[in-house]
């Protein structure tokens, strides 16, 4: 039944349509007709273009408003009239702007309809009250720095471990930057306590990533993807080689004189010739072995004891002025020659 | 049910520095996008301790030989340049940091991109400090 019903109704709205289309054909065509006899009238030539120098009368309406930037009041809340980040408006500021490149001796283009005030971001939106008062609003959001750690000491003392993350804010297609999963962890040496084995041991382990300078080892990680798990990881990394350098290997006694990190007068040739060389004046044939070398009290040589720290400190910090001069002066003092003649 | 442990207490972070870096292509707008970051700073009582920009900006500069055939003459050179700006700040606890990275980064104006590197400082974990000894 309903199906027949709309049949019905469509059948009636095409006949209504078609008849429409009909009556306005045939209007328009009766246009057509009259225009035809209208214009059927021969062309005035116009030699002195009378008719062109008549100036039409240009229609000013009466009821535009003046600028809103004339009426503005003086003492008015400007953050209320520039609230966000806009482009210019040169409706909206009742400031005397100009900008723009011009020759020499003209005056730069004022504000209206001036494209390189609406090129460059402006900072209306942030005016000195402005940021005043939204700052009171979110002092509420902060917090004080801890009265007690008002000095680098103290920062270093209670908080020595430094870790170090960037992010970034731009305008990309992405907000992602991958540079922002890097983690750096900075510790200085001497706040981890570790003994002289421990310490020689954490230094190898640990390679160039140690500044001898400012006594610190930095640890960077980016090979994960996320921020995170590159701080677990350098966290790990600093725990391994903590407790790594903690441990003592069996094979770690098998170090000799060539692996020796510093050089260690006791246990080189220096003290054994100097040994020889003291017995001998005491005409003592002894035969000493090579732990007894090393065991020797040297505090009965006179002036021995300064010998071992020149040499040392000349083998350890490498040869310069000071330490050949120094080391020159003890070995006199040790044989007893005369002082170095100043010329 | 009744005995679960209470949520630890999380404790706020603590920033010994805090570094900005700002670049864009117009040193107008950095200047005035670095003034407010000092002036919303100094109202939230943050310490800024530097301030500065680079005396040049640095040019990433490409040449392209206009002539598709020969005459090495007709060269000519673009040049993009990305001026910089820094501001260094001193000892910002978690909550003081986020308020404030979060402000200004808001209020980053259009050209402009801003790295903040956080130099975070944090106690010794207790497995190095102690637990050295009994292993």
């Amino acid at each position: 039944m309903s199906l027949i019903i709309k049949h019905c109704r469509s059948n009636g709205i095409t006949s209504s349509f078609n008849l429409r289309i009909w009556r306005l054909n045939s209007t328009s065509m009766d246009v057509a007709a009259k225009k035809g006899e209208e214009e059927e009238e021969f062309r005035v030539l116009d030699i002195l273009k009378k008719r062109d120098k008549v100036q039409k009368k240009v229609a000013r309406r009466n009821d535009v408003q003046p600028d809103r930037a004339d009426r503005m009041a003086v003492d008015q809340n400007w953050g209320n009239v520039w609230p966000g980040p806009k482009t210019f408006h040169p409706s909206s500021v009742p400031l005397p702007i100009r900008q723009g490149y011009v020759p020499k001796g003209q005056a730069p283009p004022g504000k209206k309809a001036n494209a390189e005030l609406m090129k460059i971001p402006n900072f209306l939106h942030l005016t000195p009250p402005v940021v005043k008062a939204q700052c009171e609003a979110i002092k509420q959001y902060c917090t004080e720095w801890p009265k007690l750690l008002n000095s680098e000491e103290a920062i270093e003392k209670h908080y020595p471990v430094e870790v170090i993350t960037s992010d970034y804010c731009h305008a990309s297609p992405s907000i992602r930057n991958p540079l922002a999963r890097i983690v750096t962890l900075r510790v200085k040496l001497a706040t981890l306590n570790l003994d002289k084995h421990a310490r020689d041991k954490f230094l190898r382990l640990v390679g160039d990533r140690y500044d001898e300078k400012t006594d610190l080892v930095t640890i960077t990680a980016d090979r994960c993807p996320a921020r995170k798990q590159n701080l677990d990881y350098v966290d790990y990394l600093l725990t391994a080689c903590y407790h790594e350098s903690l441990n003592v290997e069996e094979w770690e006694k098998d170090k000799t004189e060539d692996d020796m990190e510093y050089y260690d007068w006791d246990k080189n040739a220096s003290k054994k010739s100097l040994v020889q060389w003291y017995l001998r004046m005491k005409n003592e044939n002894v035969d000493l072995k090579d732990e007894q070398f090393i065991e020797y009290d040297i505090s009965q040589i006179p002036n021995a004891e300064s010998y071992k720290n020149a040499v040392s400190s000349l083998m350890n910090d490498g040869e310069n002025e000071s330490t050949v001069n120094n080391y020159a002066k003890e070995v006199r003092a040790l044989l007893g020659l005369p002082e170095k003649l100043v010329v | 049910m009744e005995n679960l442990p209470s949520p630890a207490i999380e404790l706020d972070k603590l920033f010994k520095r805090v570094e900005l870096e700002m670049r864009g292509i117009d040193p107008a707008v950095l200047l005035s996008y670095s003034w407010f970051c000092v002036a919303a700073a100094s109202h939230l009582g943050i310490e800024v301790t530097k301030n500065w920009a680079l005396r040049k900006a640095e040019k990433e500069r490409h040449t392209l030989l206009r002539c598709v055939h020969i005459y090495k003459k007709h060269k000519v050179q673009y040049e993009i340049r990305t001026y910089f700006r820094f501001i260094h700040l001193q000892r910002l606890t978690g909550s003081t940091c986020d308020t404030y990275l979060e402000y200004i980064e808001r209020n980053l104006p259009e050209g402009c991109a801003l790295k903040v590197t956080k130099v975070e400082c944090v106690k010794m974990p207790d497995y190095i400090t102690t637990s050295g000894k009994d292993i």
